[in-house]
């Protein structure tokens, strides 16, 4: 079976029977996984999940406000509906994005140089839907067939051989959330086209156009933290209460007593976390606030609306979205006076703030300048305002780099210069830095799991991740004795991290722990006098 | 006016078409409004060391009050890599590249041959010309090669073979032909110095029928390839230095800025249907 999946081909994209790819042929895992049976199976989809969704590709689901038209008259409202979006991609409409599509749009060499790059594909052990040119040569193909003089003409001969149904549409959106947006294929492309981003761009047509964006993303993701805030539903109230309940934790479990600023005005910093953190890693809002003020930071946290939520989903789906969040964020930073933003452990609210809002609005219309909070506690370990007990993080870390932090914004020597100092058998994985694997919950897959989305992420975006993890520990993976640890400087690589190391019992089996780095630093830290991490507690 | 003489304008008008019709093609690029920041690293130009590993100023603690440092040289030498050698095709896919490579440089020579017949018309020592016929045979092997290898791949790769449009393959056979009839026409009918000294002088006459197509073929392959994906001699430069290195922050005073303001000034006259502006609301307050 799997030979068929590795020959379709992009017309099958209109195929009204089947599944492009039923992922029955995943790469190998190493050691000990290549034979301990701890891999977790696939759930299977349930039948009806197909008769409402599209379910065609792979048998996943990631578009679940997708449904199926019951009418000829609504798949024929859609397929307009999707024209017109196609239309607008090329029109001024798309300005901010009108350059680079064109080009990747009018150049592509199909060498398939990209192919090797991309994670899914290699995890998928090459099933040609995750080709990073499959689902945008589809995209090409309609384009050319229905808005270009050539395609018109000469019709197939130009490749404009794609015909247009409910599952051509169905199966491009939902391709387009099989991709990470890692760009890794982007940085091999010899003519230095973007195949990820083109995949946001078809996100687009159906979230800008269409309506139509994973409830997740935009329900529950950029909708939500309009109206509440934040994106977990987090409003202020509940932050104070969970802001308290977190000193008295951090005072509980290790003797140190913080305080969290808030909404001071004119500080020197506004500390900016991602909302989960406050709800599912505590202790990372608690590291910083060890951290800055140890090093004597004049900081703040904001409580204002948005002011609390780096996140900013938009980047993965909806230019729109994206723009009316970073423009809160700034707003509320305004507010407050504060001479810089800092991000802290995010890595899209780090592209999103640094790199997207900076051609959003203009520097008087955002108001404040942000960086990366890396560069900042670099100095300090640099400058020595922190001071460091190395031995106390003696046990093997490994370090993942966010795509968004380290391929796309070159932020990479800060966080290694910091490891190299406070944990002693600190070693890299393979391949690091800006080459690094996604670690498979990119572009929004690390909070998508609505019908079997989640497996989807743990076993086949997460594999080649899950695997360097593995390698990078392999002398130490089979002694539970041994502590080690992943480090992960933004939420959504460690929630996806996290999830699977609990799929394949890596942690309960291995002992592979995971965090961010600031959690390392304070462990690390010459003035504590307990450990930080729980699991170091334990033993 | 003859045949010859219709074949000589039009190849000399061809030339000046491809030309005229790259630099309307790069004029388009150029006058796009700016973009989004898709900047990808490692970037080239970034300063300090930095462009080895794949840093970027964002790695200094408040970037915006440092000076950048930008690396001109390593800019300049990694784009030569990529012109001179196709450099990242070598590192990522080597099998392609010996075919692709051989093409591209065999094209380049011919172009350098191609100046070098012109200068023949005025000044043609023996030397000169032996040097410029050796120039002229290795420029059609290498590149007869590399596009007969090409074509073979794209044709036996299943792959390549599944994306592989009509019209690409019609892009390939067109260069080819090119080649083969020029080859023949070199090789076994006149000699390339004649003909040149004709056609650029517009006093040709009784040119062999085979050499007419050739040079009508070749006409036709001028104005075609700039209309064509061919043209990414145009794109590639805009690909790297506009999008993936085009990390410039938007400061005060900084012709980002500018060419943001310009972009303002020029709202879109397209809309998305399903996207809307939207504030805040204040239920974050609620408890």
């Amino acid at each position: 079976m799997a030979m068929e999946y590795k020959n379709v081909r992009t017309t099958d994209i209109s195929r009204r029977e089947g599944l492009l790819s039923a992922l029955d042929d995943l790469a190998p895992l190493p050691a000990p996984y290549d034979k301990n049976g701890l891999e977790p199976a696939f759930k299977d989809p349930k039948p009806e999940w197909a008769e409402t969704n599209c379910c065609s590709l792979d048998g996943f689901c990631a578009i679940d406000t997708m449904k199926r038209p019951e009418t000829q008259e609504e798949e024929d409202e859609l397929k307009v509906k999707f024209l017109k979006g196609l239309e607008k991609l090329f029109l001024d409409a798309n300005n901010k994005y009108l350059q680079p599509l064109s080009l990747t749009m009018e150049y592509c060499a199909k060498c398939n140089t990209c192919s090797e790059a991309c994670h899914v594909y290699k995890a998928a052990n090459g099933d040609e839907i995750y080709r990073p040119i499959f689902r945008v040569d589809v995209l090409r193909k309609l384009y050319k067939k229905y808005f270009t003089r050539s395609g018109k003409l000469l019709g197939s001969l130009t490749g404009a051989d794609i015909d247009l149904d409910w599952e051509t549409i169905a199966r491009l959106g939902e391709s387009a959330y099989r991709c990470n947006l890692c760009r890794r294929c982007a940085q091999v492309c010899p003519m230095g086209l973007d195949n990820g981003m083109a995949a946001r761009e078809i996100r687009k047509i159906f979230s800008m156009e269409m309506g139509l964006a994973p409830t997740p993303v935009h329900a529950k993701g950029t909708q939500l933290q309009l109206k509440t805030g934040s994106s977990t539903g987090l409003t202020r109230p509940a932050l104070l209460d969970t802001l308290e309940f977190i000193e008295e934790d951090t005072y509980e479990r290790t003797g140190r007593k913080i305080k969290f600023p808030l909404d001071k005005k004119g500080a020197d910093v506004l500390l900016f976390h991602n909302a989960g953190e406050f709800m599912a890693w505590p202790e990372n809002p608690a590291a910083f606030a060890i951290l800055l003020d140890e090093a004597g930071v004049d900081w703040t946290l904001s409580t204002d609306v948005v002011g609390y939520d780096s996140v900013n989903y938009g980047i993965w789906y909806d230019d729109v979205q994206a723009k009316n969040v970073a423009m809160a964020q700034f707003e509320a930073a305004r507010k407050l006076g504060v001479k810089r933003i800092v991000i802290g452990e995010c890595g899209h609210a780090h592209k999103a703030a640094v790199v997207g809002a900076d051609r959003m609005a203009d520097s008087e219309e955002r108001g404040v300048p942000v960086e990366s909070f890396l560069p900042m506690m670099a100095e300090f370990v640099r400058n020595g305002r922190l001071k460091f007990d190395p031995s106390k993080n003696d046990f093997p870390v490994t370090l993942h780099d966010p795509c968004n932090i380290v391929r796309q914004m070159g932020i990479v020597e800060p966080q290694r210069e910091i490891l190299r100092k406070i944990a002693p058998q600190f070693r890299e994985m393979t391949p690091h830095g800006v080459d690094n694997y996604c670690c498979g919950g990119g572009s929004g897959f690390a909070i998508m799991n609505s019908y079997n989305f989640g497996d989807f992420r743990t076993k086949v975006s997460g594999r080649m991740k899950f695997a360097q993890i593995l390698n990078a520990f392999a002398d130490e993976m089979e002694n539970p004795d041994i502590v080690k640890y992943v480090c992960a400087p933004c939420s959504n690589c460690k929630g996806t991290i996290r999830d699977l190391l609990q799929a394949y019992k890596a942690t309960a089996r291995y002992n592979v722990q995971y965090g961010g780095i600031v959690e390392l630093m304070v462990n690390g830290l010459a003035s504590m006098d307990r450990p930080y991490f729980e699991f170091l507690e334990a033993e | 006016m003859t045949v010859d003489m219709l074949v000589s304008v039009f190849i000399l008008l061809a030339m000046f078409g491809f030309f005229a019709l790259s630099l309307r093609k790069a004029y388009k690029f150029a006058h796009m409004q700016i973009h989004a920041r898709l900047d990808l690293y490692p970037v080239p130009k970034e300063g300090g060391g930095r462009a080895a590993y794949g840093g970027s100023y964002l790695e200094e603690p408040e970037w915006w009050t440092k000076p950048r440092k930008i690396d001109r040289v390593n800019e300049a030498v990694d784009i030569m890599k990529e012109m001179l050698f196709i450099k990242k095709l070598f590192v990522h896919q080597r099998v392609l590249w010996w075919a692709s490579y051989s093409m591209h440089l065999g094209i380049y020579v011919m172009l350098g041959w191609s100046v070098l017949l012109l200068v023949s018309v005025a000044w043609h020592p023996d030397w000169y010309v032996l040097a410029v016929t050796v120039v002229g045979v290795v420029g059609f092997a290498l590149s007869t090669v590399g596009c007969v290898l090409l074509l073979v791949r794209r044709v036996s790769d299943r792959v390549l073979a599944k994306y592989t449009t009509p019209l690409e393959y019609f892009n390939i056979v067109l260069l080819l032909t090119v080649l083969l009839t020029g080859a023949y026409s070199w090789l076994f009918v006149t000699s390339p110095f004649e003909v040149a000294a004709q056609v650029f002088t517009l006093s040709a006459t009784d040119l062999p029928p085979i050499v007419l197509v050739h040079l009508a073929l070749l006409g036709i392959m001028f104005l075609y390839i700039p209309l064509s994906k061919m043209s990414h001699y145009v794109g590639k430069f805009f690909c790297f230095h506009k999008v993936l290195w085009d990390n410039d922050p938007n400061l005060p005073g900084s012709s980002v800025e500018r060419r943001f303001e310009d972009a303002a000034a020029h709202p879109a006259h397209t809309g998305w249907s399903a996207a809307k502006q939207q504030a805040p609301t204040s239920e974050s307050s609620k408890g």
